[in-house]
């Protein structure tokens, strides 16, 4: 049973980092918009930097 | 909302020819015409053509493939946006942003998003400009949050951007009242968050503890994870209960028990219960059963939240309406003044795009304006000099100039708003009626408990508290008292949608009731606007009669004057308006006279309307009040639900004759003065009918007061002074038919709420009082029954769309 000892601190760890990593994102409105990113995977790639390619279908 | 996603993109684009690509409107004239990924497409305007390309262009194409709902028209209009970077504004609207750069974060409010692509395609099209460091955008609210830095780029090219799009942008009431309410959000998520993830971690406590069936753990084990329990659930109970301990002593303070009361005493007593056992080393912890309560709870009352928020955003678009900066000349020179600085008298500039800040005449030959956020008409309305324009209608086409007659509080907008906002607030009589049940519900409770508790105290004293506790969790007095709110909210959302505003819940339940409709005749089974029908001429020259009718009828107050619509350049001079006969006006030095035969042709009365020199005729013209398009298939809908139709008008006999047989109504009473309609109405109340009364609201009041509900059909925001039960803005008929639908509809949700909410107590108390369910169950079966509750109310906000 000594490796509960162990293994519930580790939890609170866990715990303690789950909540820190909610805080932040509740702190930085990632839930302000919880519609459009449905879209994104909808729509045509963008490039890694963020910007959006140009579509040059035409 | 968005999950049938390509649906409808790709029905636009199978009927495009006859419909605008960008925002579905019906083209009238010559489409714009522009080549998009080498296809012709059609456009109503430039403005929707430019909002394409540009949205082409970004690359953001995909837009038109992922909505569900049509753009707005974008505008062609170029507007002064200038206001938004000054400094005042941003001061009042704005503030500096805890980066250490200089950028600013504001929240504007967006008209004519619709759906999630529209969040999508501003968040995309935003975040491309320089200068933008974070974009947020909420379609439910309608609320974009920017970040960005002035110096980079200015505010006004941001918006600028939004208007390319289709979109306005207007700023909100009040920043402070725009934060806190993200801050009250903000919190609760983090309430919720936070009980679930630790609810989690003492759930994995406490199943150990239930796992050890045959007693094997060692004591100093036990102890030690009651006490890990412990200091888990502790935030729980105290950082993500506290709604509910607050709740729980106001109702104490304000001497009312209600559901906070039950619901913090029992999350207190599990949790201080436990407590006591883990201190005095006693057979069982209740934990687990404290958190998971105040879990689902607070994930009930976030779902509350949300339906209250949508219905609550709804009414806020007639605050959208109210600008902050106003241009206003004194003197010679234009000044930008901020809005609660405008005095009755400055003559105000109105430019396109802009809202008007006050009430006022128009000074300017003729200008036009977007009266869309207070009547839902999407045509602008054309005004004449002297006309009397609306704070918070949008000028449209050319800048024009008004003389403020009313400011601030006392605009119609404002009164308007003051009324829905208190309405709000009220509560009606049966919401009232069902807090004081759901109060005696929670003193039974309370009771059966502390019963519960004696009995098990006496058959098997170790399990009496933990069934006591089932017992007071089980038992669900939310469901009872969320019953009638919750279904109130959607109904009252469902009733913004189509245009109907509902100043209290009575009003919806007695609309379910009403079994005898009487309208009035004017303005209400008719468009109140009396137009020309068959015209007669007895001269040659056909336009220069007319044209002196129109000159005759131009400068006068008279209600015929409408049906002259027709733009003359003649003058008339001296013009007597003579009662009971007609007009009579000099051009070009001749007298001529308009109205009856016998005034103004020396003819013999015929009910027509003559005009002459006074003894020769010149033409004469039939009047004719057009019957709303939709009032027969009202009618015809309202009888079929066997609902008695009545008309009431204190018109002549034949022409409302005339209308009750062309629109299908038996019951027509004419030539009655507004005591007689009182009486009319009061009679067939005495018979026993419920009855609602319809009408326009400002001659009628009498009537519309003594019905059992009172509906006014309300053109322009002049419903601010009517005192109705219910006001149909706009001008559909129809609508009384579909909000009689929703009232329906809301009524069947209630009772299968309270039903469900009886039918469940009525199991669940006695079975847990036998002891057959532990407290963490009892608590699922609570939040069960109260969502159960709230998803049903929630179905009400489509009954709408479906009618």
């Amino acid at each position: 049973m000594n490796i509960l000892l162990v293994l519930i601190p580790i939890s609170f760890i866990f715990l303690l980092l789950a909540i820190g990593i909610f805080i932040w994102a509740i702190r930085s409105n990632q839930f302000e918009n919880l519609d459009s990113a449905a879209l994104d995977i909808l729509a045509t790639d963008n490039d890694v930097d963020g910007k959006v390619k140009k579509t040059d279908a035409d | 909302m968005n999950a049938i996603v390509n649906n409808i993109g790709g029905m636009i684009q199978t009927n495009a020819n006859s419909v605008c690509f960008h925002c579905g409107q019906p083209i009238n004239g010559n489409p714009v015409q522009e080549k998009i990924h080498g296809k012709l497409q059609h456009f109503c305007c430039t403005g929707c053509s430019a909002a394409t390309q540009w949205i082409n262009d970004a690359g953001l194409a995909d837009y038109y493939h992922l909505r569900t709902q049509q753009a707005p028209q974008a505008s062609t209009e170029s507007i002064d946006l200038s206001a938004w970077d000054h400094a005042d504004t941003l001061a009042q609207h704005s503030r500096a942003s805890d980066q250490s750069d200089d950028s600013r974060d504001i929240i504007i409010s967006v008209q004519g998003m619709h759906c999630a692509a529209c969040a999508w395609l501003i968040d995309r099209a935003l975040s491309t400009q320089k200068g933008v460091s974070e974009v947020s955008v909420n379609a439910v609210t309608g609320r974009l949050h920017l970040r960005w830095q002035q110096a980079q780029a200015p505010l006004s090219q941001l918006i600028a951007c939004l208007q390319r799009l289709g979109y306005r942008a207007f700023l909100t009431r009040g920043s402070e009242l725009e934060q806190s309410r993200t801050r009250e959000k903000k919190q609760l998520l983090l309430r919720i968050g936070l009980a679930a993830l630790v609810a989690m971690q003492t759930m994995m406590f406490a199943e150990a503890l239930y796992l050890d069936t045959s007693n094997e753990m060692s004591m100093g084990t036990r102890d030690m994870f009651r006490w890990l329990c412990f200091v888990t659930s502790t935030p729980v109970v105290f950082y993500s209960g506290m709604p509910f301990l607050r709740g729980m002593l106001n109702e104490i303070r304000q001497k009312a028990l209600g559901m906070d009361f039950l619901a913090a005493s029992s999350i207190l007593l599990a949790y201080f219960g436990s407590f006591y056992q883990t201190l005095i080393g006693g057979q069982h912890v209740w934990y687990d059963a404290a958190v998971m309560f105040v879990l689902f709870l607070l994930v009930a009352r976030f779902l509350e939240y949300r339906t209250r928020q949508v219905a609550y955003e709804q009414s806020d678009a007639l605050a959208r309406a109210q600008p902050y900066l106003a241009n206003v000349f004194r003197g010679e020179k234009q000044f930008s003044v901020p809005v609660n600085q405008l005095e009755v008298g400055d003559c105000l500039c109105v430019n396109p795009g802009e809202s008007v800040a006050a009430d006022g005449f128009l000074v300017s030959e003729s200008a036009s304006f977007d009266e869309s956020l207070l009547t839902g008409e999407a045509q602008p309305v054309t005004k004449q000099r002297g006309d009397f324009v609306f704070a918070g209608s949008i000028g449209s086409l050319q800048s024009s100039r008004l003389q403020v007659s009313q400011v601030g509080r006392d605009t119609q907008l404002s009164q308007l708003l003051y009324r829905v906002e208190l309405a709000q607030l009220k509560k009606s009589g049966v919401t009232h009626y069902a807090e004081k049940i759901a109060r005696y519900f929670v003193l039974g409770i309370l009771l059966i408990a502390t019963m519960v508790f004696f009995y098990w105290q006496y058959t098997d004293a170790s399990r009496a508290f933990e069934i006591a506790l089932a017992v007071l969790v089980v038992s669900c007095p939310c469901a009872l008292a969320l019953a009638l709110p919750a279904a109130f909210a959607s109904a009252q959302s469902a009733l913004a949608k189509i245009g109907v505003l509902s100043f209290n819940n009575d009003g919806l339940v007695t609309l379910a009731k009403v079994d005898a409709f009487i309208f009035d005749k004017t303005g209400t089974l008719t468009q109140g606007k009396i137009t020309r029908s068959e015209d007669r001429y007895y001269v040659e020259d056909h336009n220069a009669a007319l044209a002196i009718a129109c000159a005759l009828e131009k400068n006068s107050l008279h209600p015929l004057a409408s049906a002259f619509p027709e733009h003359t350049s003649l003058q008339a001079n001296n013009v007597q308006l003579i009662p009971t006969q007609g007009i009579q006006g000099e051009i070009d030095q001749k007298r001529y006279r308009i109205g009856r035969a016998d005034f103004a042709a020396g003819q013999i009365d015929d009910g027509r309307l003559w005009l002459g020199d006074g003894e020769r005729a010149m033409a004469s013209f039939s009047l004719k009040d057009n019957v709303r398009d939709d009032a027969k298939d009202t009618v015809a809908g309202l009888r079929h639900a066997d609902i008695q139709v009545h008309v009431v008008s204190g018109d002549a006999e034949s022409k409302v004759a005339a209308i009750a047989g062309d629109i299908g109504i038996e019951h027509a009473i004419a030539r009655q003065s507004p005591e007689q309609k009182q009486a009319y109405l009061k009679r067939l109340q005495a018979d026993g009918h419920t009855v609602a009364m319809v009408g326009d609201g400002i001659n009628d009041a009498l009537v519309l007061a003594s019905a059992d509900l009172s509906i006014a059909m309300g053109g322009g925001a002049a419903i601010a002074q009517r005192s109705a039960d219910m006001i149909i803005c706009g001008e559909k008929l129809e609508r009384i038919l579909q909000a009689r639908n929703i009232a329906i509809k809301t009524q069947a949700i209630i009772k299968q709420n309270l039903r469900w909410a009886l039918l469940y107590n009525a199991i669940g108390i006695p079975v847990t009082a036998m002891g057959l369910i532990h407290p963490g169950l009892a608590a699922l079966g609570m939040v069960c029954s109260s969502l159960l509750v709230s998803l049903n109310a929630l179905r009400l906000k489509n009954v709408a769309a479906r009618t």
